[in-house]
């Protein structure tokens, strides 16, 4: 695979300054150079279209000033192509990544692997179909990412992704021969959606209530004022609908789910394709939600906090990734949950979890807003509620919008009460918690001021704790390793996902497991 | 209003410099005042009879109602300021803050990434300053103002040493 590569792969990442593909540039720019071909070229193009004769008198005395111009500007986007490649250069070693960038405005970045949170690898199509991929190395900064390589051959992206990761882990490399430390990781596929559920939960999302809304408004208003020309306000609000929906079954098309000893892989994309690998223990916090047409089909969307991938919206891409899963079932869901959660703190978390998805009152020991604010929650006081297991708080929310969110204990960075007049007049109190930049926001809703109190109290100590068993940035040298190296889902052949009878299985023997060592 | 339904029991807050108050009045000041200059221009115009439109009673409302908010907003500032208070405990520090909207944060020193003291002119002048504690979470908006800037410092240093011993990773 490595035919042109500079040096065998076993040396490749050991401290030498490497350069990405050559060809790498011209992936990335050809849009700048279908402009200039396209600027320059389009004249000819349309006259050879209309028949005509390619040149005709008036153009023809400044043909080569043109074609000259266009030679010089090609000429100039090339070399500046071929600079910016010379002058790119990374280099893995000694628990650092560097990349060197720029010829006019030098640019050096390191990160430290350790404190890698994700890393990514992505193929634009064009990089697809020359089998090309960009790298993505994210570290706890919320905002771009930390070391972006773009782009490396396939396979040089994952035997580089494998270095990084079995260095992440603290994977004890035998000086003599490197290349025998970074085998890739074997994984284990978990789950897939299918592109039919994945249309069926598009056409039952949210943005289709809007749709129909709006269809249901435009027919009354043109029977009721005669006017036929209120579809035509609709159209750009359709375009911009379509486009939603399209790149919501393009990232999510052929999602998959496998897992590995250095983390969680999830792929997907139709052109684009993307494989995030999220290492053990550094997701911050998760959601489950469920919008009220999925309940039909008993469909749930999970999304997570990441430290290094920002908020989503913030750029086009945050929203995907921070995408667990896009959409699936209750066995899918609590599969996940036990992948996230290796160690969910509960005797009976399969009950927890679905109390906390569709449960109300106190079923599965959640605690929820007190009886007397039912005036303030008239929907939602049954529902609102918390949960505290020995790893995670479970917050629950939502009636309609059904909302279960999970903070691991030790992820917790900091907490706050919050008291306004009205909650004060009901005893009542909301509990924030402060996690990283991301689509979940953690808060416990209107609980009783008291619990509430006794809550932060107990958070804080549970926080605490968690926080000291957990010593090392490397997670093969944590106290309980969150993921098995052999994972107990080894006798869950690829599965149909609709089908939650072995996940369940694998769900309640996980923590009896992991909690055997720890009670003794 | 010193002790509140939600603050932690036997905690003994500590207080910030009373000074804090003219830091406060003058941003007051500023931000108000201007505010109410600017919406009383229509009724001058309307007085000098330059300007037919603005009835005089709507001219004379919209800054009187300015101004009586501004009034309730400069009556609450010192029982605001005596509000504020926090507390160092073994493994975290309290903040606590407001009056109708009461917050209590909890910030663990191992979860603090940097600390931070900034000086406005005012403070320079009153030898205040404000402390801001920096988590990996944008909205942990952890802030001290107007402490003493001996208080600050001895403060500043009391929390990066705790939180180097305590320190974890994300």
């Amino acid at each position: 695979m490595t035919a042109g590569g500079p040096a065998a792969p076993g040396e490749k990442y050991d401290g030498e300054w490497l350069r990405v593909h050559p060809a790498s540039p011209f992936v990335r720019g050809w849009v700048a150079l279908a402009a200039i071909g396209y600027f320059f070229g389009r004249d000819t193009f349309e006259r050879m279209l209309q028949g005509q004769p390619l040149m005709d008198g008036q153009i023809a005395g400044r043909t080569p000033f043109l074609l000259a111009g266009g030679a010089v500007v090609l000429a100039l986007a090339v070399l500046g192509f071929i600079l910016s490649w010379y002058f790119t250069r990374y280099q893995v070693a000694e628990g650092y990544v560097r990349v060197n960038t720029g010829f006019l405005f030098k640019q050096q970045r390191q990160a430290r692997l350790d404190r890698v949170q994700a890393i990514d690898i992505v193929q634009p199509l064009l990089a697809r179909i020359f089998g090309l991929a960009e790298l993505k190395f994210e570290v706890a900064d919320a905002g771009e990412s930390a070391v972006r390589l773009a782009y490396l051959r396939m396979e040089d992206a994952r035997q580089l992704r494998a270095t990084i990761l079995a260095r992440a882990s603290g994977v004890e490399l035998d000086p003599g021969r490197p290349e025998a430390a970074a085998p890739e990781a074997p994984e284990q596929q978990v789950l897939q959606v299918p592109p039919s559920r994945l249309i069926g939960s598009l056409l039952l999302s949210e943005q289709s209530v809007f749709v129909l809304l709006g269809a249901v408004a435009s027919v009354v208003l043109s029977a009721v004022t005669e006017n036929k020309g209120f579809f035509l306000y609709l159209i750009p609000a359709a375009l911009g609908l379509i486009a939603a929906y399209w790149s919501s079954f393009h990232k999510g098309y052929n999602f998959t789910v496998a897992i590995s000893p250095d983390g969680i892989r999830l792929r997907y994309g139709l052109l684009d394709t993307q494989a995030q690998t999220l290492p053990p223990g550094r997701i911050q916090a998760l959601r489950v939600v469920q919008p009220p047409l999925w309940r039909i089909f008993g469909w749930y969307r999970m999304q997570v906090n990441v430290a290094g991938y920002g908020a989503a919206g913030n750029n086009g891409e945050g929203g995907s990734r921070t995408t667990l899963l896009p959409v699936g079932h209750l066995g899918d869901v609590l599969n996940m949950l036990a992948l996230v959660l290796p160690d969910p703190g509960t005797a009976d978390p399969q009950r927890v979890f679905q109390c906390g998805l569709d449960g109300l009152d106190s079923d599965g020991g959640f605690v929820t807003t007190p009886r007397r604010a039912r005036l303030l929650a008239p929907l939602g006081w049954r529902r609102n509620g918390f949960a505290a297991t020995d790893t995670a708080l479970l917050m629950r929310s939502g009636r309609w919008w059904r909302q279960l969110v999970v903070v691991p204990h030790q992820r917790t960075q900091s907490m706050a009460l919050h008291q306004g007049p009205l909650a004060r007049r009901f005893r009542l109190a909301d509990l924030v918690l402060h996690t990283t930049a991301g689509p979940v926001t953690p808060r416990v809703i209107q609980a009783d001021a008291g619990t509430a109190l006794a809550l932060f109290d107990a958070q804080a100590a549970r926080a605490r704790a968690a926080r000291k068993r957990q010593t090392s940035e490397h997670w093969l040298a944590q106290v309980s390793p969150p993921v098995e190296p052999a994972p107990p889902v080894s006798p869950v052949e690829p599965v149909e996902t609709g089908e939650p009878g072995p996940q369940l299985e694998h769900q309640s023997s996980t923590p009896t497991q992991q909690e055997g060592p720890q009670r003794g | 209003m010193h002790t509140a339904a939600i603050d932690p029991p036997g905690i003994t807050w500590l207080r910030v410099s009373p000074k804090y108050v003219t830091v406060r009045l003058v941003e007051w000041a500023l931000g108000n005042l201007i505010a109410i200059a600017l919406l009383s221009l229509p009724l001058l115009f309307v007085l000098f009879g330059w300007w037919t439109w603005p009835p005089r009673w709507l001219a004379v409302a919209v800054p009187a109602f300015m101004l009586v908010l501004a009034l309730w907003r400069l009556v609450l500032i010192p029982r605001q300021v005596r509000a504020i208070g926090y507390a160092e405990r073994d493994d975290d520090l309290l903040i606590r803050g407001g009056i109708f909207f009461q917050r209590v944060m909890v910030v663990p020193y191992g979860r603090m990434q940097y600390v931070d003291i900034s000086v406005g002119p005012v403070e320079r002048r009153l030898g205040l300053c404000t402390l801001k504690l920096h988590t990996a979470s944008a909205s942990t908006n952890a802030f001290i103002p107007g402490l003493p800037a001996e208080e600050g410092a001895r403060l500043r240093e009391q929390l990066s040493a705790r939180g180097e011993a305590r320190l974890a990773g994300l």
